[in-house]
């Protein structure tokens, strides 16, 4: 019998892990910078995990989430209290934190069931408000809006502290989450979500419990936001709810839509290309503007944003994995494709 | 066998004194790199242009002189929109990538918390965090030992203004209306303490930042009767609170705490913000001291645009003048190490900007006490003298 994954050349997945691993000892042997460089890849290794889980619910499911700034908080403070305030080794707070996250999805999930679209937006939304508004009210644990002071991970007795360490720790993950995610999407589970993004009647016929897939999906994102909540707050080594505002949840859907929604390669490609360009690019251009010009860029990152936002949702409504899929098609054709077809 | 000693002694001389001493990072012969995380396009975005630019106008005057020790001083900044993880990531660039020398004027409490495992693990000092919370002069705190505070903490400004009211009123009946964050946190730690002083209770309302409408808390205050409130705020709370208790006829005094001394809060306000009272760290920019006389003369100088001038324009100005002062201390090869102890060493240190600033290895603190500054007749009135 032929398996699902025959039709993938999945070769360079080993070259592709190996790079990965290799990364930062040629960013060292290339740059005295390499730990700024380390720390954004970093950011994008945590923002990766949750947004394969964000795509899985919005890209594939098409249940709309302004509120995964708040799974991510619900992660990063659940795990930062039962570590450092509850004794629980951080390797259980690996496995515990993602899965109580994930039934926060779980509870979010039940409105879903009854509104789609906008409305669902705006509930997620509102979730996030509730969120900052009970970290702010259970000071004992959570400090308030002061913010909390967060231990480095320990596993098997060795603490991970540097940007180095923390690479390896979180890019493990990363690998996991895809290869999960890849695994989720090509499943039952997968087309079933699909099927309910494109029709909700036509999946119902087709024997697709809707609750129980909807629930799901909520379920598989919270784990995936617990996770990166839990790397995020023990390698930042301090939270607050001024980390997990609405902008950051707009922000993980801007990363979802250039990549291409319904993509898990595209979660992760949008997610580099928007942490890197934040944090390489734009900070680049706003030196530039500083030196010649002699005054701040101020808000040229939301210009530069909007633009892309723009430029992506008008011109490459697939996103960056669609260009890829298409650019592959383009030579796999060559030189008999009809012009047409890729303009 | 003395070839191979020879050989030894050689590679001794080269890895012991023959090699040059690597620099400290952002110094070079002819200058001195320093970082700074401004809020450029968030909610502290006016501040954010204003206060660096302060800071420039002396570097540019010190530099004109021919710098510190010869080298110039020049300053990056970065946007952190007040996100303390953009706040890490533009500290991590400063530090990492463009090897600043030291951070300076981080703007915004959250974000100067966030920064501190940084400050710790690079051993790079923070100077003049434009921030009033007291939590900033912890020195229990993780790289405690590497920030100096200048201004004096929302809490011993919460607590000088209690005592004022109470030393002019002993039946005071106080209100005090606070944003629900670290800054409101601080100011209701000092509150906590002169509740216990003097036994009494005061009457709390908080607003979440960026509200806009005040009438539910301004209702609390009048249906209290109280006599005094204080608004730990920034320029828009003040503003509208005052003028919704003039159109709900409700006339206690008004105080605010530090961010509130800008002097827009008394003009926008009109009649409702006459007699406004706020607490203030440092000299008046307008004052006739040595140190505002010789910023007046600088904007002049060097042409700076009129609605840069004033209060916070001079702020920067000020906690540069602080900052030149360390380098000067630091030596003439300043380490990280070095900035740290010739800061230490301030005793009384005068500027006429602050009032005399001492820090020492286990006070890093600044400055302690107020002057109060009253809006009087459409101006700024400064009615105390300092007051601890």
């Amino acid at each position: 019998m032929k398996d699902r994954y025959d039709h993938e050349n999945l070769y360079w997945i080993p070259i592709l892990i190996l790079f990965v691993f290799l990364l930062p000892v040629f960013l060292k042997g290339v740059s005295f910078s390499y730990k700024y460089y380390l720390f954004v890849l970093n950011l994008a290794g945590i923002y990766i995990i949750l947004n394969v889980g964000l795509d899985l619910l919005s890209g594939f499911t098409g249940l709309v989430s302004l509120g995964h700034a708040a799974f991510l908080a619900v992660g990063a403070y659940t795990s930062a209290i039962m570590v450092d305030q509850l004794g629980v080794p951080f390797s259980l707070s690996l496995i515990l934190s993602p899965i109580i996250v994930g039934l926060f999805g779980f509870i979010i999930g039940f409105p879903a069931l009854r509104i789609s679209g906008m409305y669902l937006g705006l509930t997620t939304m509102g979730f996030g408000f509730i969120v900052k508004r009970i970290i702010i009210s259970f000071r004992e644990w959570t400090q308030g809006s002061a913010g909390l002071e967060v231990s480095s991970p320990i596993l098997f007795g060795y603490t991970i502290k540097s940007d180095w360490d923390n690479y390896y720790l979180i890019y493990t993950f990363v690998i996991i989450a895809i290869i999960i995610g890849r695994r989720i999407a090509n499943s039952k589970i997968g087309r079933s979500l699909m099927a309910i993004r494109d029709s909700e009647q036509a999946a119902e016929a087709s024997g697709i419990n809707l609750s129980q897939y909807k629930m799901l999906a909520f379920f598989i994102s919270g784990i995936y936001a617990g996770l990166a909540g839990v790397l995020f707050a023990h390698t930042s080594s301090f939270i607050s709810t001024d980390h997990f505002d609405i902008l950051l949840s707009i922000y993980f859907i801007i990363m979802v839509l250039v990549g291409g929604a319904s993509s898990i390669y595209g979660a992760v490609l949008g997610t580099l290309f928007i942490v890197l360009l934040d944090n390489l690019f734009v900070p680049l251009i706003e030196d530039q503007i500083q030196l010649l010009f002699n005054t701040q860029a101020g808000d040229i990152q939301s210009l530069i944003f909007g633009l892309i936002m723009f430029l992506f949702i008008i011109f490459q409504p697939m996103g960056l994995y669609g260009m890829w899929l298409k650019m592959r098609i383009y030579w796999k054709l060559f030189p008999f494709n009809p012009r047409q077809r890729f303009t | 066998m003395n070839k191979i000693i020879g050989v030894l002694i050689v590679i001794g001389l080269f890895g012991s004194g023959c090699v040059k001493r690597a620099p400290s990072p952002g110094i070079t012969d002819s200058e001195i790199l320093i970082g700074n995380v401004q809020d450029l396009s968030g909610p502290m975005k006016e501040l954010g242009a204003i206060i660096p630019n302060g800071s420039n106008m002396y570097f540019k005057y010190i530099n004109d002189q021919g710098g510190v020790n010869g080298r110039n001083i020049k300053m990056l900044i970065e946007d952190h929109q007040y996100n303390p993880q953009k706040a890490v990531a533009a500290t991590k660039k400063l530090i990492e990538k463009d090897q600043v020398f030291c951070m300076f004027q981080v703007i915004g409490t959250s974000p100067c918390e966030a920064i501190r495992p940084i400050l710790a693990e690079t051993g790079t000092p923070l100077i003049a965090p434009a921030t009033n919370s007291g939590t900033m002069s912890d020195l229990t705190k993780q790289a405690g030992d590497l920030i100096f505070h200048t201004d004096t903490g929302y809490d011993r400004q919460a607590e000088i203004l209690v005592d004022y009211i109470m030393g002019k009123n002993s039946d005071a009946k106080i209100g005090l209306v606070y944003q629900d964050d670290d800054y409101g946190q601080n100011v209701l730690l000092g509150i906590s303490r002169v509740e216990s002083k003097y036994g009494i209770t005061v009457q709390k309302e908080s607003y979440q930042r960026g509200a806009v409408d005040f009438k539910g808390q301004t209702m609390n205050l009048l249906k209290g009767g109280l006599t005094d409130v204080i608004i730990a705020g920034i320029v828009r709370e003040p503003v509208v609170i005052m003028k919704t208790a003039e159109a709900m006829n409700f006339k206690p005094n008004f105080y605010g705490t530090g961010p509130t001394i800008d002097a827009r809060v008394g003009k926008m306000a009109g009649s409702a913000g006459e007699g406004f009272t706020a607490t203030y760290w440092a000299y008046m920019w307008n004052s006739d001291e040595a140190g505002p006389k010789l910023y007046r003369e600088l904007c002049e100088k060097y042409d700076i645009p009129q609605p840069y001038i004033g209060l916070y324009h001079y702020y920067g100005f000020a906690t540069a003048m602080l900052l030149v002062e360390g380098l000067k201390r630091a030596g003439k090869n300043p380490t990280r190490n070095s900035l740290v102890k010739g800061l230490e060493s301030f005793d009384n240190w005068e500027s006429d900007t602050f009032p005399p600033i001492t820090y020492s290895r286990n006070d890093h603190a600044g400055v302690d006490k107020v002057k109060l500054v009253q809006m009087q007749n459409g101006e700024q009135v400064v009615i105390s003298d300092w007051l601890e």
